[in-house]
């Protein structure tokens, strides 16, 4: 009866926190070569894509990894089809027939490119990668909804603006985003850099919430903690380092905090792996001057990192959290008498 | 109430299934006797394919055909046509995929000697938000 019991316990204590340390044991080393291996290789012909990258490999997570690792270093982002994209989304987005228009005479261009070029935007990595892994009997969905970054406008973050996917391993569904794995755009140059950030597989449920916000709420996989959309909006903006250091954001809740001049703001976070306190740093910004400080009050305890600030002069900061050179989060903080 | 009269030893069981087997075997139809229904039999078993994909417009070139679980495949020529380089049998599955359409599965049945398949574009509303490492700048309002 005992172990039943256990087993029960098992399975239901250990369903809640669906991330990559659930796989610890398997290293990605074959699925990353394999993925390496077939660099080059176009999209004309998915089945045998699929079948190259995952033929060889034992298991499902890591049949997985070959194919996020593939998509992510082969697939560059387009910044002229999402900046056309996004134009014409906010242009036709009370008008749901022009809309669709757009969408299926933009589609046409999107899997032209994606065939000729090996280019896209997020929705065409998400496509790729539930196509591929779908090839390989594994179970993945797109889910759709909105993402927020340092540059986007939060007023006008009214309609979906990204795609990512889950996807079901050992019987458990995780989160990855492909599109920000796999490197970043220069708006200026419209250039693409390839830039794999590990971060953005399999993450924890509870930093993705902090950026993304899906459409269909059950993709949060949080059950109950899933955030209001108004609670994602007035989040910190956190960067894609903090998905290589965190695993959750816990305090401020808030971008914006106001207090009296020598209150306290507490910022705590959940640690992936471990950091040193010296690594630890604040940038805090005002409208001329920029200040890098290191708090005295850190603590680092129970994979948990706290850092305890006061502001003692008033004003109005940008306050960036800072690992090494990584940047990880911002909060802005009025200090008023 | 007894019934001995049905009880039956081992061997005599053995006998009537042995009489019963040469019986049925000697009444039954003669099938796959002569030479030439072999033929077919192993032709309905394993025989090459050919077939035509093609969306609402008319004819896709590109499109593959791959074995399910293997990397045997053939793409559509201009026409949309394909002969598929492997001789396939019954219950053998062909995925038909093509970037932009959804991958349909084909089973091959046993009258199954063409595939002519009508593939449908991907129902899918495109979105794109861009990632940056650009630091975060409050609009002031001073």
């Amino acid at each position: 009866m005992n172990t039943i019991k256990y087993i029960f316990l098992f399975i239901f204590v250990f369903q809640l926190n669906a991330q990559k340390s659930d796989f610890s044991t398997i290293t990605f080393e074959k699925a990353d070569r394999i993925a390496l291996e077939y660099k080059n290789e176009k999209l004309t012909n998915l089945p045998e894509l699929a079948y190259k990258l995952t033929s060889d490999l034992t298991t499902d997570v890591e049949r997985f990894r070959a194919i996020f690792k593939w998509v992510c270093s082969n697939v560059a982002n387009d910044y002229y089809l999402y900046s056309k994209n996004m134009r014409k989304r906010q242009r036709y987005k009370n008008d749901s027939v022009r809309l669709k228009d757009w969408n299926d005479e933009f589609k046409k261009v999107i899997f032209q490119k994606l065939r000729r070029n090996n280019r896209t935007i997020c929705t065409g990595y998400a496509y790729l990668i539930k196509e591929l892994a779908n090839l390989a009997n594994i179970d993945c969905e797109i889910v759709h909804g909105f993402a927020k970054t340092s540059t986007i406008n939060i007023e006008t973050l009214d309609v979906p603006n990204h795609s990512w996917n889950a996807v079901k391993l050992s019987g458990k569904w995780y989160l990855c985003d492909p599109t920000w794995a796999s490197g970043i755009p220069d708006p200026e140059s419209a250039q693409f850099e390839f830039q794999f950030n590990d971060g953005f597989f399999l993450s924890d449920p509870n930093i993705f919430a902090v950026n993304h916000f899906p459409v269909d709420e059950k993709w949060s996989l949080l059950n109950d903690d899933q955030p209001s959309f108004n609670t994602f909006l007035d989040a910190p903006i956190i960067y894609n380092k903090a998905y290589t250091y965190f695993s959750n954001h816990n305090a401020p809740k808030k971008l914006h905090t106001d207090i009296r001049k020598n209150e306290h703001v507490i910022f705590k976070l959940q640690l992936l792996k471990s950091v040193k306190k010296e690594d630890v740093n604040l940038l805090i910004d005002t409208t001329f001057t920029s200040k890098k400080i290191h708090p005295e009050s850190i603590s680092i305890k129970d994979q948990s990192l706290t850092i305890d600030y006061t502001f003692d002069t008033t004003g109005y900061y940008d306050v960036h959290l800072y690992v090494k050179d990584d940047l990880i989060s911002t909060y802005t903080v009025e200090v008023n008498k | 109430m007894k019934q001995m009269k049905t009880k039956f030893t081992g061997t005599q069981k053995l006998w009537y299934v042995a009489i019963f087997m040469i019986v049925a075997c000697a009444f039954n139809p003669m099938y796959g006797q002569s030479d030439q229904k072999t033929s077919t039999e192993v032709a309905q078993k394993e025989r090459i394919i050919k077939g035509l994909i093609s969306d609402e417009q008319g004819p896709l070139p590109g499109v593959n055909i791959t074995l399910k679980g293997t990397n045997i495949g053939v793409a559509t020529n201009v026409k949309g046509e394909f002969t598929f380089p492997k001789a396939l049998k019954n219950g053998d599955i062909l995925l038909v995929s093509y970037l932009g359409y959804k991958t349909t599965e084909v089973k091959i049945k046993p009258e199954t000697n063409f595939v002519k398949l009508v593939i449908s574009e991907e129902i899918i509303e495109f979105m794109g938000s861009l990632n940056t490492n650009k630091r975060y700048k409050s609009k002031r309002k001073n």
